[in-house]
């Protein structure tokens, strides 16, 4: 078998379920280890101070060692196999920028200490706005936002703030595609503007003529993502900004699919007038089980005094911290996730000019690649040409055979691949959605696609039995609505929810 | 670079798309986007000399300053155990656990981080993690909003203005009105008069100035109003301190840095946010909950999902996606090495170093404004601008503190500092104050 393809990444050792760790406490046991107090000890009397010790766990190191290692066994992870998972762009995350971002120069320096001792720090964060501001088109961008969802409600909170001084006080309607992310309403209504939804035409784009009676002067803003959550290049996107411009409202571009267009073309030249970029996706950080992420937004020159302050400067060859005017203000307790942003600084300057003009080509040619050998067991949803991700449906195997997208994923996962994003984008029925980033080799791609054939013919024939996929791993799909409906989430919860019932 | 691609492989895809070029890929976007020469950056550079690159970069910050800067992130011992565990590269490089199958390993470790917290804090159901501590904040007072559907929040003054900050940004200024109230002598004042209007009460513990006080009967008056009761509490000191549910809070956040996360210059930590089962639904972000598979073996899961964004969309609880997970586990994994007896060491440590350093201080007639009532960290005054007092303190090797005014210091003491840490940093700062 080729690299990276079938169950060669199966990484569930051991078919017994884990203990939790305050099973495996036994009194007395200790992993920690401090110096003895070298300063003469006090009674200290204090009515906040309690007796009594706090109820953690007592482990020995070993025991603590042992069981999260155990745990990890227990978890697919890009270092072990494919996931071909729409819209997270999953790429591989190279180990130097982890080194980097453990040197005790970055790593240990307390968020407090003055910018003239922290010139590295702002130095990094300077040639990094310089790489993302070139890759997008832009002209100044802050760290602050943590992650994507966080850097749209910036970039919409920058777009109240900025209508707000021009006294466009009746713009309140944010447009967003029906085939949005669900990060997008969510950020817009916190920030305070009605969500109007655009529907997706029959050729997976922005319906452009229901587009054009739905701006008028409320009109805010619009948000959108190019290539589209269907993994379609929004071809009319010159127009679009003309329609939005044309009213004074402003485009927000999401950057959750910023990694098909590195290299070929740059948000700022389609007319957006503010971009984030999620760093663990398209700049190859690691996604960490959920998180953490970076989110920084990058804006046209007229939007600059709106950032979230402080952002860096640079003069005379020193590094300082600028206050944005008319800042929306922080929008993090610091600068961001600066490690993840530095991590992200490393990938590209492994990349540099030659792998960054290059990024979005191999990521747009391994999706189209894909798509072609997918589509001889799987219909896709759209047939235009697709960017770096595409969707297919099951549609028809669900009349013929009640085969739900659900089912495919699960089965794929015996057969040691991730899912692909299911009922995303929610207008297409039955949805599967792949992306395969250009990190992924021709042959893990020929052995997912071939495993799908396999896979279909496989549920055709048990499809009386499709909730008892996935087989082959420790454990099967989980009771869902168990935990929802009597709230176990707590160790202790789930047993006293067995005492009483 | 990372593209696995051979010319063999590039003939291979090359003819199944019928192309000749990577250019062809691209013939259906309008021409004049197409980036005729790609982009004005660098050249690659190999890891080799990467490595020199970013070593040289690194050197320009103050490296080795001993720390007596706190404010929410503390510079406490992080056990190459705890490292190199979160670093493990299945936590590390995994997605999101939405199919619990093949994720029971982050699921159950997320499962054990809320369990952790709620044991921890006196609280019966805590999120799989948000931000940090500032942006846990907002969420916090977004749910009391929620909760009682009034506008007016109580917030008290004695937080990181930062932190304030953020609140101001999130929360949204025109429909809600947030009250800061002064502290006096560094606690809140006793006899706040709460009124049936307001949604949320919301302290910190100890307060940003470093003094803790036993807030139950602040508590009790604030939720016979129906009032939601907020504490934002540093985690380190749990082990010594009363918590925040014994002294009756409905939700507790807090900045998660101390526990499991190196400084990282502020990012990335981790927001811990614990609360009661009544608020179940309103709560932001992942919760994850245990549940049996078909042959009733033990699973983990995400739930109530239908709080969330990607279902709830507009209507959701917060608009949070990507969070802090790998903080998060880094959290649990710092949480099973320390158990009662150490944490309760780190805390217990922090304070009586803390206590030998204001003495000393005292001793050289440096004015410590909060003593008695503080546990780790305190302010002092200084006669000299603060500025240059912290910038001579640098020279010596000292991070002496955060500038809290333009006369004032504060100063935080993890179980880290020795003695003569201690000692130099008070012969020194004396210096500097007589210079």
């Amino acid at each position: 078998m080729s690299s990276g393809g079938n169950a060669s990444s199966l990484p569930l050792v051991g078919g017994m379920p884990e203990p939790t760790i305050k099973e495996l406490s036994k009194p007395g046991r200790r992993a920690f280890n401090y110096p003895k107090l070298d300063v003469p000890e006090e009674v200290i009397e204090h009515e906040a101070i309690k007796t009594e010790k706090a109820p953690l766990p007592e482990v020995s190191e070993h025991d603590l060692v042992m069981h999260f290692s155990r745990l990890a066994h227990r978890n697919f992870a890009v270092d072990l196999g494919f996931y071909p998972l729409g819209s997270c762009t999953m790429k591989y995350n190279p180990r130097f920028a982890d080194w980097v971002a453990s040197l005790p120069g970055f790593s240990n320096i307390h968020p407090s200490t003055p910018s003239h001792l922290s010139q590295g720090i702002l130095e990094i964060l300077y040639i990094l706005e310089k790489y993302l501001i070139e890759i997008t088109g832009m002209d100044y961008a802050s760290f602050q936002p943590p992650a994507g969802a966080s850097g749209e409600l910036t970039g919409l909170l920058i777009i109240k703030e900025y209508l707000q001084r021009k006294n466009l006080n009746n713009k309140k309607n944010i447009i967003v595609p029906d085939s949005a992310h669900g990060t997008n309403p969510a950020s817009a209504k916190m920030a305070g503007f009605n969500v109007v939804e655009v529907s997706t035409d029959i050729n997976g784009l922005v319906d452009v003529k229901e587009l054009k009676t739905l701006v008028n002067d409320e009109t805010a803003g619009l948000m959108l993502t190019n290539p589209n959550t269907g993994g379609l290049f929004e071809e009319e996107i010159l127009e679009i900004s003309k329609i939005i411009h044309s009213v004074d409202g402003l485009l927000y571009y999401d950057g959750a699919n910023l990694n098909a267009i590195v290299g070929v073309c740059r948000p700022g030249d389609m007319g957006f007038d503010i971009v984030h970029s999620n760093l663990h996706k398209t700049f190859a950080t690691p996604h960490g089980g959920g998180g953490p992420g970076s989110g920084p937004v990058a804006v046209k020159d007229f939007l600059r005094e709106y950032l979230p302050g402080p952002i860096v400067e640079k003069s005379d060859d020193k590094f300082s911290w600028y206050q944005p005017k008319y800042s929306i203000g922080r929008m993090h307790g610091y600068h961001g996730n600066f490690l993840v942003a530095l991590r992200a600084l490393a990938y590209m300057k492994l990349l540099g000019k030659e792998g960054l003009d290059d990024l979005g080509s191999y990521a747009v040619l391994n999706a189209r690649y894909l798509a072609s050998v997918i589509s001889k067991s799987l219909p896709l949803a759209y047939a235009k040409p697709c960017m770096h991700e595409f969707v297919a449906t099951v549609k028809d195997l669900k009349k013929s055979h009640k085969i739900k997208a659900y089912d495919v994923g699960k089965a794929l996962l015996d057969r040691g691949f991730h899912s692909p994003t299911i009922y995303f984008p929610l207008i297409v029925e039955e949805a599967l959605m792949f992306e395969p980033t250009e990190t992924q080799s021709v042959d893990t791609l020929d052995d997912l696609s071939e495993t799908i054939s396999i896979i279909i013919e496989d549920l055709k024939l048990n499809n009386q039995n499709l909730n008892t996929y996935p087989k082959n791993l420790p454990v099967g799909r989980p009771n869902e609505l168990i935990p929802a409906k009597h709230l176990t989430v707590n160790w202790g919860d789930f047993e006293l929810l067995e005492i009483t019932e | 670079m990372f593209v696995p691609h051979s010319d063999i492989d590039l003939k291979k895809v090359f003819n199944e798309l019928s192309i000749n070029s990577l250019s062809e890929l691209f013939s259906h976007l309008p021409k004049e986007l197409i980036l005729e020469n790609g982009v004005n950056l660098p050249d690659s550079i190999s890891e080799l000399e990467a490595i020199e690159y970013f070593e040289s970069i690194s050197k320009k910050n103050k490296e080795n300053l001993i720390c007596f800067a706190g404010g929410g992130h503390y510079d406490v011992y992080l056990p190459h155990t705890v490292k190199t565990l979160t670093m493990r590269p299945e936590f590390m490089t995994s997605y999101t656990p939405y199919q619990a199958e093949i994720s029971q390993g982050v699921l159950q470790a997320l499962f054990e981080f809320q369990s952790l917290v709620c044991d921890l804090t006196e609280m019966e159901l805590a999120n799989a993690s948000l931000y940090d501590g500032a942006t846990s904040i907002a969420e916090a007072i977004s749910v009391a909003i929620n909760k009682t559907k009034r506008d007016e929040v109580v917030i008290s003054s004695g937080f990181h203005p930062n932190s304030k900050e953020v609140v101001n940004t999130l929360i949204d200024n025109e429909k809600f009105k947030i009250k800061y109230i002064d502290l006096i002598d560094y606690k809140f004042p006793k006899d706040y008069k709460f009124k049936d209007t307001d949604a949320a009460f919301v302290v910190s513990y100890p307060h940003f100035e470093g003094t803790a006080e036993d807030l139950t009967e602040l508590v009790t008056k604030a939720k016979s109003k129906g009032i939601v009761t907020i504490c934002y509490v540093d985690p380190t000191l749990l082990g010594i301190l009363k918590t925040p549910g014994n002294m009756g809070f409905d939700i507790v956040v807090a900045e998660g840095q101390s526990i499991g996360t190196p400084l990282s210059f502020g990012g990335p930590t981790v927001g811990w946010f614990a609360t009661k089962k009544e608020f179940a639904r309103l709560v932001p972000g992942r919760i994850i909950g245990e549940s049996r598979d078909s042959n009733n073996i033990k699973t983990y899961v995400m739930t109530l999902r239908a709080r969330e964004q990607d279902i709830r969309r507009e209507k959701a609880s917060s608009n949070i996606c990507t969070n802090q997970t790998l903080n998060a586990i880094g959290s649990a994994i710092h949480l099973c090495w320390l158990g009662p007896e150490g944490i309760y060491t780190m805390g217990f440590q922090a304070m009586q170093k803390a206590n030998y350093m204001k003495n000393k201080l005292i001793e050289e007639n440096i004015e410590v404004l909060n003593k008695d009532t503080s546990i780790r960290e305190f302010l002092i005054k200084t006669e000299k601008d603060v500025d240059i007092v912290i910038d001579k303190m640098a020279d010596d090797g000292y991070l002496a503190g955060i500038k809290y005014s333009n006369n004032q210091i504060l100063i935080a003491v993890t179980e880290k500092r020795t003695k003569d840490e201690i000692d130099r940093y008070v012969n020194t700062l004396k210096k500097v104050l007589d210079e």
